[in-house]
């Protein structure tokens, strides 16, 4: 059976069904069960009594909203849809469907209307609006599937992103001006993006590339992977490890965990530069992903065996 | 590690004597809930000498925007928003007579300060426990600025809502002092 028509369109109601049945049950209502395992972990690490409380609390707080189908937190966040697909298929229609769905969801109360014109700050009422979601697409021609990953990224944690365009001299022995650059952007968030949280760094390209690479490593890799890359995973260990050392921990109640992962994601550049995006991520990680093969067989992101 | 506290709303400096940054409490009795925008319009009014929906004195207000409620339920996931977007706004309501707010995050210096010359504490809810933080909201109605759907200022009936102090009148920073306890030197 084949959920493709003649020109490789998914069959649109299988489609919005899926999508529908992603963001209801893996989106709005807990976070990536990668994230709850760090969550877990964290909380058995923790050294401060009162910070294991509030990790405790906030482990209840995701099993009471997925027991009562209730959204995990009040605020979505702002919605990025990471789409790839290859010569099999065609995703006509898909960003219509995403943004319906996401009016549906409103409308059904998973999500509170948060959209604004950016000068006005008018609420559109239902999540509609123009560039939402954020669409990220990726054709390469030999995916035998589609994939999509929607991620609902809080914004108290936006307002502690930052990035800088390093010189090549900038950077120092063992990128020490790079981590010393990602340590002051913690340190000066301190509790506003909801910690423990995920950072994102993206380094290298040009200030766009920067900034959509550190986007793209905290939203759609597993907090619990290691880059490929032995360089930028035994840095990305490093940070990890120096954020855990600040004391800022959960809630920035003082605490050991303060980060769950850090994810970093690189692309070359010039001589000239070295820019570097850090982007925080909050521990409500509301995100699901699906591929799906032209048979009709879906396959989840973000879970399986290897869910740790 | 210490029991909670259960404190009545509304706040008055005789409570406030005794609180202390990193004490945790159990709220129960009446707040308001506001952000950026019910803010901006509170001080607009303050500037223009027009009334206020609400008398703010004694009153504590919740940084929040909670998202739709249930049938049958007063209210959505009704967890903290970002303090510091209210920054430009809460000296101004603390001289009115605020004595509390409840957000999440680091306030700055004069917000603080105001904290200590006016007596107003300023207490942190679990950042991201919206679901479980709605369980202790027992009413919620719009008592003014309705248009403006979830950032409305709503009138919240709450029973044992828990928070921990972060500022108290002291001059006391949980955020300031945790950091410096758990910070582990090289």
């Amino acid at each position: 059976m084949s959920i493709l028509s003649g020109n490789g369109t998914i069959d649109k109601q299988f489609l919005k069904d899926r999508i529908s049945y992603l963001l209801r049950e893996k989106c709005y209502i807990t976070i990536s069960p990668d994230v709850m395992y760090l969550m877990e972990k964290s909380y058995e690490e923790e050294t401060s009594d009162s910070a294991k409380e509030m990790l405790r609390t906030m482990i209840e707080n995701v099993r009471m909203a997925e027991n009562q189908k209730k959204p995990v937190c009040q605020s979505p966040g702002f919605p990025t849809a990471y789409i790839r697909w290859g010569k099999g298929t065609d995703i006509t229609g898909l960003k219509d469907i995403l943004k319906e769905e996401i009016v549906n969801d409103t409308k059904d109360g998973f999500l509170r209307p948060s959209m604004v014109h950016p000068l006005t700050r008018k609420n559109t009422g239902d999540n509609s609006g123009v560039g939402v979601p954020n669409m990220e697409l990726e054709y390469e021609p030999t995916l035998d599937f589609m994939e999509v990953l929607i991620s609902f990224k809080g914004c108290g944690a936006e307002l502690g992103n930052a990035i800088k365009i390093f010189t090549p001299a900038q950077i120092g022995e063992n990128a020490k001006g790079i981590k010393e650059f990602v340590i002051d952007t913690v340190i000066k968030a301190g509790g506003k993006p909801c910690p423990p949280i995920a950072l994102g760094v993206g380094i290298g390209g040009q200030m766009d590339v920067a900034a959509k690479l550190s986007r793209r490593a905290v939203s759609v890799r597993k907090w619990t992977d290691h880059s490929p890359d032995p360089e930028i995973a035994r840095m990305e260990e490093e940070i990890l490890g120096m954020i855990n050392q600040l004391g800022i921990g959960p809630g920035g109640v003082g605490g050991k965990a303060t980060a769950l992962a850090v994810k970093i994601e690189s692309a070359y550049t010039h001589i000239a530069i070295c820019p570097v995006a850090v982007n925080f991520h909050c521990w409500v990680a509301r995100r699901g992903g699906m591929r799906i093969y032209p048979t009709g067989r879906i396959e989840y992101l973000f879970e399986g065996k290897d869910k740790k | 590690m210490a029991q909670a506290k259960k404190i009545t709303l509304p706040l008055t400096d005789e409570t406030l004597k005794d609180l202390r940054a990193g004490d945790n409490l159990l709220l129960t009795g009446v707040m308001y809930q506001g952000r950026d925008a019910a803010h901006k319009r509170i001080v607009e009014a303050l500037d223009q000498g027009r009334p206020l929906p609400i008398d703010l004195k004694g009153q504590t207000i919740f940084f929040m925007g909670p998202s739709p409620a249930r049938p049958g339920k007063p209210i959505g996931a009704a967890g903290p928003t970002t303090s510091i977007r209210m920054d430009s706004y809460s000296p101004r309501l603390i001289a009115e007579g605020l004595k509390g707010m409840i957000g999440k995050g680091m306030r700055t210096k004069p917000v603080k300060d105001a904290m200590v010359k006016y007596k107003a504490v300023y207490m942190a809810a679990i950042g991201g426990a919206g679901a479980l933080l709605s369980k202790s909201i027992k009413k919620a109605e719009v008592v003014a600025y309705e248009e403006l759907g979830p950032e409305a200022l709503r009138r919240l009936e709450i029973e044992d809502f828990p928070v921990t102090v972060i500022n108290d009148i002291y001059g006391g920073d949980l955020y300031e002092e945790g950091k410096a306890k758990y910070q582990v030197k090289a």
